[in-house]
């Protein structure tokens, strides 16, 4: 296994180098706050809940073993974490809204080359956001991990403490699912989302 | 013929053993139904790779989180002094129950020998001389006592 430089953060801080967490949270900040993201789609909630994430693996220090590669921990604690936010009923009443709801036009206009692109990524995005709401949350966890974070199955397995095969078969439901949702905006469709 | 559709996506992640992705290859040459499904759910990667980043972590993410490990050391001080303020309080009247419980043993202890000492010499119990004569009897007057009960009695 290649050294994980993380792994060797989460111990020294283990021996009580708070110095070392702070460096933690720096390296991986983005990634927990674009994870938490793409599960809740709120940017406001999405820093909340990775804030959260780092105060847990704060006061998971002594948890931690170095035969697990840090990314698959901190992962795990972050999809524990917001899955356990997603069934709590007052978020789950606001998910449901999301395929409804407009999406902020800032965020959705980086990267737009024209009004229409903007607007057509606007749709996108919350044809996914309805599509994550709707997902059982173990497929919405596997489909972010593997689609956005770029986890492979085996790291997928480790964070959602199951296996490769049943990996396998959430990712591709998932997908499929996502395929069903977005059919609107495949090149060629008759209902073709145009920008 | 048996369509693997469910190791599609699978094929698409690189995530199928060798030889079993060899297998799906030669599938879908010959299939134009799975072939079909596997450019849908390619186009559904590509849809989902296309979304705009996710926002990045505000200005403010460190300095919060730092207020906020900092307010949770200094709950987990307070808690500490909160337990030792508690055991202080509980220190006195513990002390005070141990020390009466302490006492209570001595005593009840004293008083199992006595009865234990009387048990192993109840015949001698008939023999008041031999009874004044063991340290049973406490004070002198009840040794005397002892000593002329068989007087006291009108016994020889």
């Amino acid at each position: 296994m290649a050294p994980d430089p993380d792994a060797a953060l989460m111990l020294a801080f283990q021996r009580g180098d708070e110095a070392s967490f702070r460096t933690l949270y720096e390296r991986n900040a983005r990634a927990m706050v674009a994870f938490c993201h793409h599960l809740v789609r709120d940017a406001a909630r999405a820093e909340e809940l990775a804030q959260d994430v780092f105060v847990k693996l704060h006061a998971a220090r002594d948890r931690y073993q170095p035969t697990a590669r840090f990314k698959t921990f901190l992962y795990r604690i972050a999809s524990n974490h917001c899955l356990n936010e997603l069934r709590r009923g007052e978020y789950a009443a606001r998910a449901r809204l999301a395929g409804e709801e407009p999406a902020e036009p800032d965020a959705l206009a980086s990267g737009a080359a024209t009004p229409e692109e903007a607007a057509r990524g606007a749709a996108l995005e919350r044809a996914v956001a309805g599509l994550l709401a709707r997902l059982p949350e173990k497929q919405r966890a596997a489909l972010v991990l593997c689609r956005f974070e770029g986890l492979s199955y085996e790291e997928i397995a480790a964070v959602l403490d199951t296996t490769v095969s049943a990996v396998k078969s959430l990712v591709h439901r998932a997908t499929v699912a996502a395929a069903d949702a977005l059919r609107a905006f495949a090149p060629g469709s008759a209902e073709e989302v145009l920008p | 013929m048996t369509h693997p559709r469910d190791e599609l996506t699978a094929l698409l992640d690189g995530a199928l053993a060798p030889g079993r992705e060899e297998e799906l290859r030669r599938h879908l040459t010959a299939c134009a139904e799975c072939r079909a499904e596997e450019a849908r759910l390619r186009g559904a990667l590509a849809l989902l790779a296309a979304l705009p980043p996710a926002p990045e972590p505000s200005p403010f993410f460190a300095a919060r989180l730092e207020a906020r490990l900092a307010a949770r050391r200094e709950r987990g001080l307070a808690s500490w002094a909160r337990l030792l303020a508690g055991r202080w309080r509980l220190a006195v009247p513990a002390t005070a129950l141990a020390a009466a419980a302490l006492l209570s043993a001595v005593v009840v202890r004293h008083d199992r020998a006595r009865e234990r000492a009387v048990a192993e010499h109840l015949d001698l119990l008939l023999d008041y001389e031999a009874v004044a004569s063991v340290d049973l009897v406490e004070s002198p007057e009840d040794a005397q006592v002892v000593a002329h009960l068989g007087e006291l009695e009108g016994r020889p």
